[in-house]
């Protein structure tokens, strides 16, 4: 802990380094996993065999599936986003089929039946109703994503991991618990703030 | 502004996973302003015939003429705004207040802010429910009646030609679903909106329609009105569709002694 | 969404990427997953920064071959490398006694294949090696590699992923000494490989003739009686075409190595993995004349 007090501003920088990684491959899987999952939330079969490849993807142990980027892409940030938005796929395609699939289907046949477009009706009803299961899906990938994101640590991405990792290998203890201490304050943060939006999307 | 004629001729509808059409060789003339009545058993085919009309089922033989213009040549989006559509479950869109709900197909229609908020406050009152309490409700806070009240007059808000409702009172109460009945009769009426009125309450179609489609395996049986339906039932699926019941048995007696 | 917001949010996208591109002008010193590595490194990167060249640090990368990756990818521009890896388990060249004639003959090579250029070595020789404790070396009479070599059957080894696949490493020891064959072989990471020893999970470890916990732990490292491992002394290696970008790289460092020897070394290692202080600190005191 005294290296957390000691040096808090590097700390702070590395915290913040993390945040960005975590951030940007955070909305970069959502990109993917928004349309993808509109698409495939009227599509049962292929909704199912989508699901099993993202699940299969996200029992690959996470340091295989990094070794394996490293050769392809090489060190740094890289090959950690490309891990990151890969494993994030599960968790929200999933949810965004589940809160798209869980809309009322009355509000769906009395929208389209009014005359909205599908795109109207996608925006207008679908989506703001989706909202709340979505933006739970992002909350549980966003803490989950933190946790992923140390092992970045290992590969030269910097971030809170690097703290670990070598505070792992020059046998320092104190390195090792500010980067976990810090990881695990930024996961609960991340957690508070999307709980609060979740609350707010929420419909009624 | 007075309803728009609804002309059905040969039309036929089946569903992708059915060999069997839902309904055939429909033919059915609705008058402007008339109201009529779809009646028949469940699986009958009178919700589907319902939503031929506004194209949510697409026909595979025959022709829907809309004022006159066959509808196949028309931008359904653009002809859905133009007609009413209410069913029982409502469908209120629960992210957004009674108002908004009620404004949306003006909204739909590029109305300024003004004129919405005008024609809600109008149709709110047309429903019986006082704006000012009503206008910033949430759908999950208001009760059975009041929510069917609010579809109405959202169905209603861009003063369609044409009115199209599938069992709208079916999940209210005996009171609720008679005062709904009688203030329907006399919206409608007012506005001389055509309306296709889809129930299996036999005793509802008598009270509103002017005429009544009885239905059955997906055609219709006879059209006529209710005095006719019930003096002079074309068929025993007819006769018994309106059958158990001391209150049409008397109607029927009326009918018969003049 | 406004167009101001709008405006925003693009900025604020790039601005990773602005980040990666001026930090592309900076001079990525890497090091490899071990402290007197770092310790190195750090050296080099802040002698650069007094110079007033920008640097950026990709510190505890991993083994040689992920340096080495890294240096071709480029995805760093200079790190500390030793001859004798270079040597045997780069080049795989059988050893060359002198410590002069083989960082010649590495500094020719590196600069043919691969277009490194290695600057003025160290005098350190953090060569490879085989610890014990001093109890395990009184019961089995162990001074050096050969008598090791018959021991091996009744002892546990405690060792590193490179160990077992250098040419230099336990494939070296069988075939110069023979017999090398332990009782068992567990494979730590480097940053372990003295815990399994001290915590009697293990009787041999790989060690480094510089690891602070020689010092610290009194351990005894067995002498190379066949002169098995060559020098190891530590040199930067640098890109050529960063070199070329930035001469002044060399200047600096070559001021820098040769005041990097034995006993330094082994003191910067031990106070980082003993004395818990930070390698950056321990680095800084050596610029600054201190010991």
């Amino acid at each position: 802990m005294s290296y957390l007090f000691a040096h808090p501003l590097h700390v702070a920088a590395l915290g913040a380094a993390h945040l960005a990684l975590v951030a940007t491959a955070l909305a970069a899987a959502l990109a993917i996993a928004l349309p993808l999952g509109l698409v495939l939330a009227r599509r049962e079969h292929a909704s199912n065999l989508v699901l099993g490849v993202l699940g299969a993807i996200y029992t690959i142990p996470s340091l295989a599936l990094l070794a394996v980027l490293v050769e392809l892409i090489g060190l740094g940030s890289a090959p950690i986003f490309v891990a990151l938005v890969a494993y994030a796929q599960f968790v929200l395609v999933r949810n965004v089929i589940a809160g798209v699939r869980g809309v009322d289907p009355a509000q769906r046949d009395a929208a389209l039946g009014m005359g909205m477009s599908a795109v109207q009706r996608t925006w207008r009803v679908i989506v703001p109703q989706a909202l709340p299961v979505v933006v739970g899906g992002v909350r549980v990938a966003a803490v989950a994503m933190v946790a992923l994101a140390t092992l970045g640590g290992y590969v030269g991405a910097g971030g809170l991991g690097s703290l670990i990792f070598i505070g792992f290998t020059i046998h320092h203890t104190d390195e090792i618990v500010a980067g976990s201490v810090a990881a695990c304050a930024l996961a609960i943060a991340i957690d508070g703030s999307l709980r609060l939006l979740e609350r707010l999307v929420r419909v009624n | 502004m007075s309803g728009a004629a609804i002309h059905l001729s040969g039309v036929r509808a089946t569903y992708s996973n059915s060999t069997r059409p839902a309904i055939d060789a429909i033919d059915l003339d609705v008058q402007p302003g008339e109201f009529i009545a779809l009646v028949g058993p469940s699986g009958c085919g009178k919700s589907t015939l319902l939503r031929t009309i506004n194209r949510l089922v697409p026909i595979e033989a025959g022709r829907i003429e809309f004022d006159g213009t066959d509808i196949a040549g028309l931008d359904p989006v653009a002809m859905r705004r133009t007609i009413g559509y209410a069913i029982q479950a409502v469908g209120l869109f629960a992210h957004m207040d009674v108002a908004a709900n009620v404004g949306v197909v003006p909204s739909l229609l590029g109305w300024d802010r003004a004129a919405i908020d005008a024609r809600v406050d109008e149709m709110l009152e047309l429903a019986r429910l006082d704006p000012r309490q009503y206008r910033h409700r949430r759908p999950h806070e208001l009760s059975g009646g009041e929510a069917q009240r609010v579809g109405v007059a959202r169905a209603l808000a861009a003063r369609p030609r044409a009115l199209l409702m599938d069992e709208p009172f079916g999940a209210l109460d005996a009171i609720v679903r008679r005062e709904l009945q009688h203030e329907l009769h006399d919206i409608v009426r007012g506005a001389g909106t055509t309306t296709l009125f889809v129930t299996h309450d036999v005793n509802e179609s008598l009270l509103l329609a002017d005429r009544i489609a009885v239905m059955n395996a997906g055609r219709i049986e006879q059209c006529a009105t209710p005095l006719e339906v019930l003096a002079d039932p074309a068929n025993e699926h007819v006769r018994d569709l309106f059958a158990d019941d001391a209150a049409v048995a008397k109607l029927r007696e009326r009918a018969k002694h003049g | 969404m406004t167009i101001s917001r709008a405006r925003a949010l693009a900025l604020l996208a790039s601005l990773p990427i602005a980040t990666a591109c001026t930090a592309r002008n900076a001079i990525a010193v890497g090091s490899k997953n071990f402290t007197e590595s770092i310790v190195i490194a750090e050296i080099y990167a802040q002698a650069l920064e007094r110079a007033g060249l920008p640097v950026e640090r990709r510190l505890n990368l991993g083994s040689t071959q992920i340096a080495l990756a890294a240096m071709a990818r480029g995805d760093i521009d200079l790190y500390p490398e030793y001859t004798g890896t270079a040597l045997i388990d780069v080049l795989h060249h059988a050893p060359i006694r002198d410590a002069r004639a083989s960082y010649d003959y590495v500094r020719d090579e590196f600069k043919r294949r691969y277009d490194l250029v290695w600057l003025t070595p160290s005098p350190m020789n953090d060569s490879q090696g085989l610890a014990t404790t001093a109890a395990i070396a009184a019961r089995y009479h162990l001074r050096t590699l050969s008598q090791l070599a018959l021991a091996a059957p009744r002892l546990r080894l405690a060792t590193i992923p490179e160990f077992i696949s250098r040419p230099d490493g336990l494939p070296g020891l069988q075939r110069v000494y023979g017999g090398f064959r332990f009782k068992s072989v567990h494979v730590y990471d480097i940053a372990l490989k003295y815990q399994a020893l001290l915590t009697g999970n293990a009787d041999v470890a790989t060690a480094f003739t510089t690891d602070g916990a020689i010092v610290v732990d009194r351990l005894v490292v067995l002498e190379d009686d066949k002169h098995l491992w060559p020098a190891y002394n530590v040199a930067p290696v640098v890109r050529a075409a960063t070199l070329a970008r930035e001469p002044r790289i060399a200047r600096v460092l070559d001021e820098i190595s040769p005041r990097i020897n034995d006993e330094r070394a082994r003191m910067m290692n031990a106070a980082v993995e003993s004395r818990d202080r930070d390698p950056a600190d321990v680095a800084a005191d050596f610029l600054k004349g201190a010991a």
